[in-house]
């Protein structure tokens, strides 16, 4: 039973969110980098809404699911983390209850990656992109697409008030095949 | 404008302001291209300092020089040629030829009491406000510190000190021109007088300039008794603006206490906290700074002398003839300095002969320990690092156990790569000067490599407590944020640093760093720019541009760039690494390996040079030698996971799966990031398929 507030992956249900966005040191947001649009939006709540840091505000689409969030990168880029924050008590029908995520070099070429049910969350819920395998932490691509199948209730629309992207941290020394981690090869890797 | 001392008060206001054409124009004005600098050495020190900030390098060279001629004492103008790479070595500038034309200064100050006059007034406005911290409150504490170490030795910017010492050489008012006094007279190198109670405050004190009176009066400290006198004496002063008569039997005492030379350096000495930072803040926003200080200074606050110092420095221009009363009431030393000015005036006929003896002495004293400072600041400024710790430790325990010097073996340390000791050093440092801010922003640098987020953020509240208004406390706030990951408050307080002076080039160069952080390698590049724009020798500059051209795999700027920070600093093995990378990048492999050597060499605890060969051996297909390298290193860094990650990928290079896998397995259990996880999972996957397909035939 997926009474845990944190995901099931197995089944790839989330019951809840959480309150706070935490998230591990070593990744950050990629979110700056890329090109966000979306399939509809109703004016006032458009695409900025996703991207503004304020949970006050929110992404309405309006027309036929499923509603799409496109991100696209310049480069491709190693993505590890999806978060999401929905609140079924604020947005009740408008909150989305099944999401697919797809990745691939552009629209033609999309697969989904990563599907999510989601019952009744409040709050920032994460969906991770990495595989089973340990090679397979990152989704290493151009584009990355949302895709809000159905919402709660039977909703037409949907709400999503903020979506955050997450990826590894580059090495801090450019062109070297693997990160350092001993202390004494830190100190020597940097003048400041 | 005609008046000499006239052009060089509005020059300097100028400036301050940063009017610089303005200040060019008064100091030589364009139609009467023979007209002599106002104010000697000041006026040359001034020029220089224009010159510098509008990068016209080799006159500003010429003007320190000629400062120095003139002034051997000026230290300030000694520090400028060693930041700009140009000084010649100190034995020389400061060598006997210095010291005979102090004494003939001081002679012939001797005589020329009128010339009280006018700088005696000159003075108090400039000095109104260095004295102004000293005396009261600044007193009291001083004197405790410098119980503790006599000298404190911060020999610093002799900007103030040649001034001061000039005063001190007591013979004559005049001699306290140093620099950014009015003064006209030339006279800085005057032996800084003995710590004399008698000294009256307040006449010359007004002229020292900045630092100098606050410097002193922590020197002066030592003597406890003073204090009333000075009081007696600030009256005095106030009573009338040259107090010659009582300077007779001050000045006799004053003499016989040159005997003491020592003191009297430290004196000057004292100076230093001030002075380093006047002459580098000479044109920034320290004068309000300093204004504030000074300010908060008369109000008995009891801030310490450093902290006047600070300010005195550049503020000797401000205002208030009324804190020159104050401040010569109080420091002790500044009095004594002061009163050397006055008194000098007075001479005593007996006394000049005293003064003629006790200046030599006086005067070869205070050169031998410029001289050995001089040496360190300049061998330091080229980095060559451990040749000033050598100097350094020539100074007598006194001297060595000052804020200024203790910064300074701090700084050796920082550039050698040897945090730890830095620490200590700079710990030290605050000991001894709680209140001196100079050098503390790379303090705070040295902690954020050592990673000591605790000790880093009581530095920091420390620093801002002492001063609102420095950029170095800003600097320190903005490496502990930077220290939490936190790149964009780290920004915010580093560009607030930059705002308070915009001369302090670390300010700019830490901005760089937090900007590629953030990955905007525009205003990276800006802020990098900036900051070499300040100061054309901050190598860090170099380096972080160079560093981003990598990122942007511009690598022909890459290597130029590094190439401009190994020729400035051509000890740095770091630097030398990342030149070699650069070099590999360009496929310029045999340059690159020559040069990893050197860094190899340079450094032996720096583990990168090697783990840089290896991998440019990698790419040659050199394995063995690779692998050689790799095994070496090992021996020497146990725990580092890239190592072992690359001596798996050489061995399944070549095959050679056990190895590989072993090594693999080492590397991850270093706990490597996740990228790294990833690639070394993912290598081994590879490795176990030949296997595979050798049992299914």
């Amino acid at each position: 039973m997926a009474t845990e507030s944190s995901e099931g992956e197995e089944e790839g249900k989330i019951t809840s969110g959480n309150h706070v966005l935490i998230v591990e040191d070593d990744l950050r947001e990629l979110g700056k980098k890329a090109a966000w649009s979306v399939s509809s939006c109703k004016p006032g709540n458009g695409v900025g809404s996703l991207r503004d840091d304020n949970l006050e505000t929110y992404w309405q689409s309006d027309g036929a699911q499923p509603h799409l969030v496109n991100i696209q990168f310049q480069k491709k880029v190693k993505l590890q983390l999806v978060v999401l924050y929905v609140d079924f008590k604020l947005d009740e029908s408008y909150t989305p209850s099944k999401i697919s995520i797809r990745s691939g070099d552009g629209f033609h070429n999309l697969k989904e990656i990563k599907t999510m049910e989601l019952i009744k969350p409040s709050g920032w819920v994460y969906v991770s992109l990495s595989g089973n395998d340990p090679r397979e932490t990152f989704v290493n691509t151009f584009m990355l697409q949302i895709a809000v199948l159905s919402n709660h209730l039977n909703g037409r629309d949907t709400h999503v008030r903020q979506i955050k992207l997450y990826g590894p941290r580059p090495n801090p020394i450019p062109h070297q095949p693997f990160h350092f981690t001993s202390r004494e090869f830190i100190t020597y890797s940097c003048v400041r | 404008m005609q008046m000499a001392q006239s052009r060089y008060l509005f020059a300097l206001s100028c400036f301050q302001m940063d009017l610089l054409k303005e200040a060019e124009a008064a100091l030589c004005p364009a139609n009467e291209p023979g007209a002599e600098i106002p104010n000697g050495a000041a006026g040359h020190y001034l020029l220089g300092l224009i010159y510098r900030y509008t990068d016209r390098r080799k006159s500003a060279v010429h003007h320190f020089k000629q400062a120095l001629s003139v002034d051997p004492l000026m230290w300030a103008a000694y520090e400028e040629l060693c930041v700009l790479g140009a000084a010649e070595e100190a034995t020389a500038v400061f060598g006997d030829a210095a010291a005979l034309c102090i004494q003939k200064q001081y002679l012939s100050h001797g005589s020329a009491s009128q010339s009280l006059n006018m700088p005696n007034e000159d003075r108090s406005a400039v000095s109104a406000r260095n004295f102004g911290p000293g005396p009261d409150d600044a007193s009291p504490r001083q004197l405790k510190h410098m119980q503790g170490n006599n000298l404190r030795d911060i020999p610093g910017n002799y900007h103030g000190a040649a001034a001061v010492q000039s005063s001190n050489g007591g013979s004559s008012n005049i001699s306290f021109y140093n620099t950014p006094s009015p003064m006209v007279s030339q006279l800085s190198g005057v032996a800084p007088p003995p710590l004399y109670r008698n000294v009256q405050p307040n006449v010359p004190n007004p002229s020292i300039p900045i630092a100098d009176s606050s410097p002193r009066s922590t020197v002066n400290s030592t003597i406890q008794a003073p204090r009333r006198k000075f009081v007696d004496e600030g009256k005095l002063r106030k009573i009338s603006g040259r107090l010659f008569s009582d300077s007779g039997p001050r000045r006799s005492t004053r003499l016989s206490g040159d005997g003491g030379a020592n003191a009297n350096v430290s004196a000057t000495m004292a100076v230093g906290n001030g002075t380093s930072n006047s002459s580098k803040y000479f044109g920034g926003s320290k004068l309000s700074s300093m204004a504030f200080r000074a300010v908060t200074v008369r109000k008995g606050q009891s801030w310490t002398n450093e902290n006047i110092d600070e300010g005195i420095r550049n503020e000797n221009f401000d205002d208030s003839r009324s804190n020159s009363t104050l401040t010569t009431s109080s420091s002790s030393p500044s009095g004594d300095t002061r009163s050397l000015e006055q008194e000098g005036a007075v001479i005593p006929i007996n006394a000049d002969i005293m003064n003629g003896s006790r200046s030599i002495s006086g005067a070869s004293e205070i050169m031998d320990l410029l001289r050995t400072l001089g040496e360190g600041y300049r061998l330091s400024c080229m980095y060559r690092c451990q040749e000033a710790l050598d100097v350094y430790l020539k100074l007598p325990q006194k001297h060595y156990n000052t804020g200024w010097v203790l910064s300074q073996v701090g700084k050796a340390y920082f550039e050698l790569v040897d945090y730890l000791e830095a620490d200590w050093a700079f710990s030290l440092a605050r000991q001894a000067s709680p209140y001196s801010l100079e050098g503390m922003d790379m303090y705070s640098t040295v902690l954020y490599h050592l990673k000591e987020d605790m000790k880093l953020s009581y530095l920091a509240q420390e620093l801002i407590s002492t001063d609102r208004l420095a950029p170095e406390s800003w600097c320190a706030m903005g490496n502990c944020y930077s220290l939490q990951k936190d790149h964009e408050t780290a920004l915010r307080n580093f560009q607030r640093s930059v705002q308070l002076n915009p001369r302090f080039a670390y300010a700019h160069t830490l901005c760089g760093h937090e900007y590629v952080a953030l990955e905007d390698f525009d205003n990276g590049i800006k802020s990098y720019q900036s900051a070499l724009r300040v100061d054309t020798r901050h190598y860090n500059s170099w380096y972080g541009l160079g560093m981003i051209y990598l990122r942007q795999e511009k690598y022909e700027f890459s290597e130029h760039h590094f190439r401009m920070a190994f020729q400035i600093n051509p000890y740095s093995s770091v630097i030398m690494c990342y030149l070699g990378i650069a070099l590999h990048v360009l496929k310029r492999n045999d340059e690159a390996l020559v040069i990893m050597e050197k860094a190899i060499l340079a450094d032996k605890k720096n583990p990168l040079p090697m783990y840089q060969k290896a991998n440019i051996l990698v790419s040659l297909e050199k394995f063995d030698e690779a692998l050689e390298v790799l095994e070496e290193l090992k021996e020497y860094i146990p725990r580092e996971s890239s190592v072992f990650a690359l001596m798996g990928t050489i061995y399944k290079r070549h095959n050679m799966h056990e190895k590989a896998m072993l090594h693999f397995g080492l590397a991850l259990d270093l706990k490597p990031p996740a990228t790294d996880v990833a690639a070394i999972k993912s290598a081994i996957e590879k490795l176990h398929v030949p296997d595979e397909l050798e049992e299914e035939m």
